[in-house]
């Protein structure tokens, strides 16, 4: 590895950062324009760099390499310098991050030209955000991992509550960032389990010592489990609260309170991919975690049918892409689970191109209709936003997986690693994840034919719409193209016949894991099933909005509990809301009324009233009268003669 | 020729001990007029005078007596100045009541 | 025998006497028996062998520390009547406090006792021959004349303490600058003027003192309004004049 290839590496992770101070703390000074100028430059290099970097890895095909940039902490045994891990997986994930980043940058300029406040600080965030994440994909240590973790909680939040005005934002911004924080605890503490075994938080010293820690056991209440599920079921915990899988996804569709480049940021690149990230490079841990491999398949299997219903009734056009996001991070959690760490990051790549589209899209559309999202008021808008409606029926083919667009690649490989991976949990995958490939086609073409076709159902918003300005249709132009041919370039590299050379070691499969071979082998049918089912869900879509309208009406009527059931996302909202956050409130109530201020804030005053009621006493013996000193001194005489004569 | 081979020293001490409570008693009972508490602290002293020269005859030991003479001396420069305050007293306030004289504190 | 019953005659008109002195209503008569309290006490001296503090006592407090007493309490002209009427409610807790100290002293006077070759060794032998008059001189100038020097220090502070204290600057206390005044020469004082006959000085505002040398000899501030004054003596007299009229 040249240091050329190591310094381009650094600069690319590290550019978005100084496009951050520049923008964040100059933005003031330099002003809006040249705030933005500064981050967009930075992530156009970021964006050069890593394609460079990309092009020498292929070349080259050196394994991981790290590059050391300062001392970080040495504590005693623990020593975490930091390096930058260079290898394909972080490599591709630093092109692909840098590229969608710059991509809703540009966007950004666009989107964000007509709001009120100056936007440096905006896209200092969005720096920032591209930054965190870089640093979480280029760690070389698991502390790296965690700063870049935080890092991506911290500016989420910020982004998410950006437009701090508005109460619902700031709601937004804590919950995702304390649900976050739920999930990072469980993180902190398997690198701490991890740390103990293994004496180091540097990835390449944990897995060496990996086969001889693998049989260290836990026991509890009778039952010995092997550490190494303990710690991978911690960190996948933590994977759950960054990538909203089931339980710890209620952040995600309230994080559509920030501005929607923020949305495609989070959804595409930047935030919830973070978890199947860690699962990728902690698969040579992961490995040798059996069953919470299994717990994975059924998590994301569940997540992905579950949010797959929710999408369904959404109104919102940006909740339903949401809840899609929150259903494909299901599938790659699929992946992961089985054993096909490939694919997962496969899927990964593309949802990243497609899911900014329409995100991206989503964005025009609601630019142009000023700021409306509700799905039920648009209708028709082919006409007024042509290339925004094109863009999004290329979004719409990838994310159903529809030959030959980039989801029909990935989707169908995560179908056919379950499919093959076989056993109960296996199919229920499979089931699932099929279920799924028809709610997908179903709620994305809802999404299409009620907002662009059919007819226009407020006339007032559909004549004031207009198609978005270039800055806004190109970066969703490259998108499309990576949503187009991304999958049919790709998938030879990440899972096809090159794909052990591609990834170089970085992604670890345990020999006895031979998925990436045996997927290429699925039973025909079932290999075509989603591209079916996908089809069926675009009938059945095309049905109900625009042949039979009365159709969705009759059975949100008709079955009035099920749709409200899918409306409030099964109750999740609800039951935590009852379950944590109401008796979080009393117990806070309670600590606050009773402990902080009985308790608390009683003790220091009373005993300020103490003293005070005390010196007031006793200021009555200095109360000026000598006749009073005199006889205390009289008093004094006489007990000193007493204790003298008792004592003597 | 001592006085004390014949009456003693406790009858002495004794008369000292009740001239002293005398003059404590005096500076309770008397607590309207200052004078008169002046008046009590110099009955105290001499109490006091009394038991020293009492013991310094007893021993044959002069050492009291000088002790009395330093000890009148100070009485004396004691009942000047507390006079000279309790006139000072009196003329700002117009009164020489113990009760009064309440402005001995910050 | 005779000195016993002395004593015990001196004893008990000593404590009497002190009694009286705490209860007496009229502060004269508190320092009248205060006086016979230290007679009393100095005939206990003068049993006790110490002639020259018997004196002393009678010289330094009937003689001058009682009278001074008397002055400051016959000067003051305060409602001697009303003096002790809050006595009463005090009086319970001085006793008690009082009778405690009584019964402790007396243990003490009781129960006390001293080595005898302390006592043995505490005689002064050279002194032995001496009066007691002659005995303490040689002690005061000998042994202790720091501290008789300290004693006189303490009476010079006590003197000055005492002037300081009851020393006041009234506002029209009419003091004089000595040395100016000696300075002042005739044309400054004196201004003559011719008057003519029958016609008096009242025209000419009376007689008039030059003000200017007058305040000049005077100690500032202590002389009355100035010149520039509002109310200046030459005007007083004109409204006087007028009232007349």
């Amino acid at each position: 590895m040249t240091p050329i290839a190591s310094s381009l590496f650094a600069i690319a992770v590290f550019a978005p950062l100084g496009g951050f101070l520049i923008a964040g703390l100059l933005g003031r000074v330099i002003g809006d324009n040249f705030a933005k100028f500064i981050s967009i430059l930075g992530m156009i290099i970021a964006v050069a760099c890593s394609w460079c970097v990309l092009g020498h890895l292929l070349n080259s095909n050196a394994g991981g390499v790290t590059v050391p940039l300062i001392d970080w902490i040495h504590a005693g045994n623990f020593n975490a310098t930091w390096y930058l891990r260079m290898d394909m997986l972080s490599v591709s994930m630093l092109t692909m991050v840098t590229s969608v980043s710059l991509l809703v940058h540009i966007y950004s300029i666009g989107y964000m030209a007509h709001d009120s406040m100056p936007t440096y600080r905006f896209f200092a965030y969005l720096s920032l955000f591209t930054f965190s994440m870089l640093m979480l994909i280029t760690s070389d240590n698991l502390i790296e991992l965690f700063f870049g973790w935080e890092a991506v909680g911290l500016s989420s939040y910020l982004l998410i509550g950006y437009w701090y005005t508005r109460p619902s934002a700031v709601a937004a911004a804590i919950k995702a960032f304390v649900v976050n924080r739920i999930a990072d605890l469980f993180f902190l503490v398997g690198i701490c389990v991890l740390f103990i075994l293994s004496g180091s938080v540097f990835y390449d010293d944990i897995f060496h010592k990996i086969p001889e820690l693998a049989q260290t056991q836990y026991h509890l209440y009778g039952y010995s489990f092997q550490a190494y599920e303990f710690i991978a079921l911690l960190l996948f915990i933590g994977a759950m609260g960054k990538s909203a899988q089931l339980f710890l996804h209620v952040w995600l569709p309230d994080a559509m309170e920030g501005p929607t480049p923020v949305s495609a940021l989070i959804h595409a690149a930047t935030m919830v991919t973070a978890g199947i990230f860690l699962m990728a490079r902690m698969s040579p841990l992961v490995e040798f975690a059996p069953h919470v491999k299994m717990f994975i398949v059924i998590i994301g299997a569940t997540t992905a049918f579950f949010a797959g219903t929710v999408a369904l009734a959404q109104p919102d056009i940006k909740k339903s892409i949401a809840y899609s996001t929150c259903s494909q991070l299901g599938y790659m959690f699929v992946a992961v689970g089985v054993g096909a760490y490939q694919v997962a990051l496969f899927h990964l790549t593309t949802h990243a191109f497609f899911k900014a589209l329409l995100f991206l899209g989503a964005g025009s559309v609601i630019h142009a209709l000023h700021d409306e999202q509700d799905m039920f008021k648009m209708g028709g808008l082919y006409k007024k936003l042509p290339a925004t409606c094109l863009l999004m029926w290329i979004g719409c083919l990838a994310l159903g997986g529809i030959f030959p667009f980039a989801g029909y690649w990935s989707k169908d490989a995560i179908l056919e690693a379950a499919w093959m991976f076989g056993g109960s949990v296996g199919h229920y995958a499979w089931i699932m994840t099929a279920i799924t490939a028809f709610l997908t086609a179903f709620y994305s073409w809802r999404l299409l034919f009620l907002v662009f076709h059919g007819k226009p159902r407020d006339q007032k918003i559909y004549d004031h719409a207009h198609e978005s300005s270039l800055v806004m249709t190109l970066p969703m132009c490259v998108l499309a193209t990576g949503a187009t041919i991304g999958g049919i370039v790709l998938a030879p590299y990440y899972i096809g016949v090159h794909q052990v050379a591609f990834w170089g070691g970085a992604i670890f499969n345990a020999p006895s894991n031979q998925i990436m071979s045996l997927m290429h082998h699925t039973p025909y049918l079932i290999a075509k099933t989603p591209l079916v089912l996908g089809v069926l869900g675009i009938i059945v879509a095309f049905v109900c909005y625009i042949a039979v309208p009365k159709i969705p009406v009759a059975a949100a009527s008709g079955l009035k509990g099920v749709y409200q059931f899918l409306l409030n996302a099964w109750y999740f909202d609800k039951l935590y809301d009852f379950i944590f956050v109401r008796p979080y409130l009393a117990l806070s109530k309670v600590l606050w009324k009773v402990g902080d201020e009985e308790i608390v804030q009683g003790m220091p005053v009373s005993i300020a009233r103490i003293t005070n009621r005390s010196a007031k006493t006793v200021s009555w013996t200095q109360n000026g009268s000598f006749a009073l000193y005199a006889f205390t001194m009289a008093i004094g005489l006489v007990v000193v003669l007493a204790t003298f004569l008792i004592y003597h | 020729m001592n006085i004390l081979n014949t009456v003693g020293v406790a009858p002495y001490m004794i008369v000292s001990a009740l001239l002293f409570a005398i003059g404590l008693f005096g500076i309770f009972a008397s607590r309207k007029n200052l004078i008169v508490i002046l008046m009590s602290i110099e009955m105290m002293l001499l109490s006091a005078n009394l038991n020293l020269i009492t013991f310094s005859s007893a021993f044959g030991n002069l050492t009291g007596q000088v002790m009395v003479m330093f000890t009148l001396t100070v009485a004396a420069a004691e009942s000047a100045i507390g006079l000279a305050i309790v006139m000072v007293y009196y003329r700002n306030r117009h009164s020489v009541e113990v009760q009064d004289t309440t402005m001995m504190k910050g | 025998m005779m000195p016993i019953i002395l004593f015990y005659i001196f004893a008990t008109i000593l404590l009497l006497s002190a009694v009286m002195v705490v209860c007496s209503r009229n502060s004269v008569h508190a320092a009248l028996f205060l006086v016979l309290v230290f007679c009393n006490a100095s005939g206990l001296f003068l049993l006790a062998g110490a002639e020259f503090l018997a004196i002393l006592l009678i010289a330094i407090y009937s003689g001058a520390v009682m009278i001074l007493f008397l002055f400051i309490v016959m000067t003051m002209q305060t409602n001697l009547v009303q003096l002790k009427e809050g006595m009463q409610s005090y009086m319970p807790v001085g006793f008690c406090i009082a009778a405690v100290l009584v019964v402790e002293l007396i243990i003490v006077a009781i129960n006390w006792h001293i080595d005898p070759q302390i006592a043995q060794a505490s005689q002064q032998p050279l002194l032995q021959n001496m009066s007691n008059t002659q005995a303490l001189g040689a002690l005061i100038y000998t042994d202790y004349i720091l501290l008789f020097q300290i004693c006189g220090l303490v009476l010079l502070v006590a003197m000055i303490g005492a002037i300081v204290l009851t020393l006041r600057k009234r506002p029209n206390n009419r003091r004089q600058v000595v040395a100016r005044q000696h300075m002042r020469e005739p044309h400054q004082s004196l201004e003559m003027r011719s008057i003519e006959l029958n016609k008096g000085v009242d025209e000419l505002g009376g007689f008039l003192r030059p003000k200017e040398t007058y305040f000049g000899v005077s100690q500032e501030d202590s002389f009355g309004p100035k010149p520039g004054d509002k109310m200046d003596i030459t005007e007083k007299r004109q409204q006087m004049k007028e009232q007349s009229k």
